[in-house]
């Protein structure tokens, strides 16, 4: 009994091993030397003084960092939850659909996520450019003028974080369209001769059976969002980047622009802990309105 | 076996021999020219592999212009990593010197190019040195000038006997004259990049200088009554966007498509541009156009540049052999002699052997602009100027709103001074 154990125990770490070790390597190694960086006084690259709080008296202080925390909390606001509610309607929309159509349909959603940022933005550069867009007749009818959205603040970000949901939409919609597949025929036949309203049925069946599919997608949105840079670093170049920082670019301005890694490793443990914190909380939120 | 055994040996030693005498060395070469001039360039280091087939070959990679260029350089140097031999912006050298990245030029390389002071124009010499060290070759001084749509301004009496544009100097002759050319039908009387107010900054500091103004230097910016001086040449810009004669929050490829389209009768930009009107004029798509310098709006001749240069990384427990050192310094030589084909690119040689000849001073419009080196400013020599730098990106945020009208002028250049002196 005893020996059987111990062999169970070696083969345990036979196979954990690799994985640990690697983890400990890959992630746990610099995440502790990212602390450590933080409180420094260093340049990106090289040895740097300690410094002791002081990064971290400076982040308090910081406008800046202040203004990056809003913008990416603003813009978690306007894409995890928006962007999951439309990926829902039109997952719910497609599924309702058959055969190739079907099919066709689809890929016209999951298109976009396959496109590298660098060409999304182009495209909507061009789309809402102020002298040329196609799109600024649109905007036109609402302002009585054409408008530059990446240089108009409060434009920016709603600007962009449509643009972030017509991009990532398609995964989140797959991952719905896999749930609502999931859902067993039987129970909406039961639900129809009960004579439940087609509301009913979506509230009352869909709705619950794919909550665990949602919580996923809000999950992966929120940790995805929290770590915006590309779209919101190519949109504001040469403009006023400073109003539209986010926390990300925040770490890239100060670690390769300004030369300061002391400083960026302070911002990004900050940004560290808010995603740990945010993404405890939403797992915790999840789990009460499951009632469990 | 013995005897085979030496028999191999000495076979071997003499293939390997041999072979390291036929070795071609590889220059590994970063450029950032994308555009026009990047494709001039492809031209010159293909050119050059075919003139070295049996010694030298460039592997040339162009990478993103400004700051991912120069983070990348940066890292990759430090881990020595870098390239054998890169393009570097003289205004970006300070920064570089201070990181430890460029490898001095030694006055014996210089020697073995055949190079040295009098070889070079002398903005763009001073600019290659920190604290009496040489960190770069110039290969070229790139101005901002002004383009003009020559059917516009004639039709508009905007063109004097000579050919050339008259009646533009002079904030108030240069507003009416864009007037004139708007009132003839054309939208715009001028197009430059108002959305981007890093871009708008060579222009702002070019005015600034006309008037005897100075940007000031590291916890110094824009001293005494050169803030003023700085509001008045924003001020200049502001008053054209309010007024209807340049595009609002327009961004760079607007810009040059305003002019070639023909909606914009004059276009403030780089020289690089030139290439693109060049092979545009070729295909037929473009109407007269011409390239001279900034007019003087204030009191005296003056207009902002930056160089190319040549720059050996110092890529960190990794020095270049004396071999390769050797095929660096002859891959800088040869581009030096054979700049004329580079000035087609728009930019102006620093080499002033390619400069004075003949053959330079009957290309068009190149040599219409040339002579304005005489009246050039380059940026300070601070750790905190240049291309892509705090400096640029502090006129990005404040500039920016004040070029549109969202920000008074004077509020705007305050914050601009006040962000740059708070750089530490």
């Amino acid at each position: 009994m005893l020996k059987s154990r111990k062999s169970e125990v070696l083969a345990a770490i036979v196979l954990a091993g690799p994985f640990v070790a690697l983890y400990a390597w890959m992630f746990i190694y610099p995440t502790i030397q990212m602390v450590h960086l933080s409180f420094q006084n260093a340049p990106l690259i090289g040895e740097g003084t300690w410094a002791g709080l002081k990064n971290y008296t400076k982040l308090l202080s910081d406008r800046t960092f202040k203004t990056a925390v809003w913008n990416t909390a603003y813009f978690v606001l306007l894409t995890v939850v928006p962007g999951t509610a439309v990926a829902l309607a039109i997952a719910l929309m497609v599924s309702r659909l058959n055969g190739w159509f079907q099919s066709i349909i689809l890929a016209m959603f999951f298109v976009p996520y396959v496109l590298p940022v660098t060409v999304v933005y182009i495209l909507w550069d061009w789309m809402v450019n102020v002298q040329f867009g196609v799109l600024q007749p649109v905007i036109a009818l609402f302002t009585g003028k054409p408008v530059n959205v990446w240089r108009t603040i409060p434009w920016f970000m709603p600007g962009v974080a449509i643009v972030t949901i017509w991009w990532t939409n398609g995964f989140s919609i797959l991952l719905f369209l896999a749930g609502i597949r999931n859902i067993p025929k039987e129970i909406y036949e039961a639900a129809l001769l009960d004579g439940a309203s087609r509301t009913q049925v979506f509230w009352r069946v869909t709705w619950p059976l794919l909550w665990p599919v949602t919580v996923l997608c809000l999950t992966i949105q929120l940790i995805l969002q929290l770590k915006i840079f590309d779209q919101v670093y190519l949109f504001s170049m040469g403009g006023r980047t400073q109003v539209t920082m986010v926390m990300v670019q925040y770490i890239f301005e100060q670690g390769f622009q300004r030369n300061n890694g002391g400083y960026a490793a302070t911002i990004a443990v900050a940004l560290f802990v808010i995603v740990v914190a945010v993404s405890v909380l939403q797992l915790q939120a999840a789990r009460l309105r499951r009632g469990t | 076996m013995r005897g085979f055994l030496r028999k191999a040996l000495a076979t071997a030693a003499l293939l390997a021999l041999t072979a390291g005498a036929q070795a071609k060395e590889t220059v590994v070469w970063w450029d950032f020219l994308g555009g026009g001039d990047g494709v001039r360039m492809k031209k010159l280091i293909e050119d050059f592999n075919t003139d070295h087939k049996d010694t030298i070959e460039i592997q040339a990679t162009t990478l993103d212009w400004g700051t991912p260029f120069y983070s990348k350089v940066q890292t990759s140097a430090a881990v020595g990593a870098g390239p054998d031999l890169m393009t570097y912006h003289s205004s970006r050298i300070p920064l570089a010197v201070g990181q430890g990245t460029l490898t001095e030029i030694t006055p014996e390389d210089m020697t073995v190019m055949g190079l040295s002071e009098a070889s070079f124009a002398k903005a763009p010499w001073a600019a290659v040195h920190v604290d009496g060290k040489q960190y770069a070759v110039p290969f070229d001084q790139h101005p901002i000038v002004l383009y003009y749509n020559k059917d516009k301004l004639a039709a508009a009496g905007l063109i004097g006997d000579d050919g050339l544009p008259k009646g533009l100097n002079g904030v108030d002759n240069f507003a009416a004259a864009m007037k004139k050319l708007q009132d003839g039908g054309t939208k715009y009387g001028l197009a430059t990049v108002t959305a981007n107010g890093d871009f708008a900054y060579r222009t702002f500091y070019s005015l600034l200088c006309q008037q005897g103004g100075v940007v000031g230097g590291d916890g110094n910016w824009l001293p005494g009554d050169n803030l003023q001086k700085m509001v008045n040449a924003v001020q200049v810009e502001a008053d054209w966007v309010k007024n209807g004669h340049a595009p609002a929050n327009t961004d760079y490829p607007s810009t040059v498509a305003l002019f070639t389209t023909g909606d914009a009768a004059m276009m403030v930009n780089g020289v690089w541009e030139v290439p693109t009107m060049t092979d545009l004029q070729a295909q037929g798509k473009l109407f007269n156009w011409g390239v001279i310098e900034l007019p003087v709006l204030f009191d005296k001749p003056c207009t902002y540049s930056d160089s190319h240069t040549f720059a050996i990384p110092n890529n960190k427990g990794k020095p270049q052999t004396p071999e390769k050192h050797a095929a660096v310094l002859e891959v800088i030589k040869w581009m030096e002699d054979h700049a004329l084909f580079w000035a087609t690119a728009g930019h102006i040689p620093a080499n002033k052997a390619v400069t004075d000849s003949a053959e330079y001073k009957a290309m068009q419009p190149q040599a219409t602009y040339a002579p304005l080196t005489a009246n050039m400013i380059y940026d300070p020599q601070s750790k905190f100027a240049g291309v892509a730098s705090p400096l640029f990106d502090a006129a990005g945020n404040a500039l920016t709103p004040a070029i549109n009208g969202e920000v008074d002028v004077t509020t705007a250049v305050t914050e601009f001074r006040d962000t740059l002196n708070d750089l530490q």
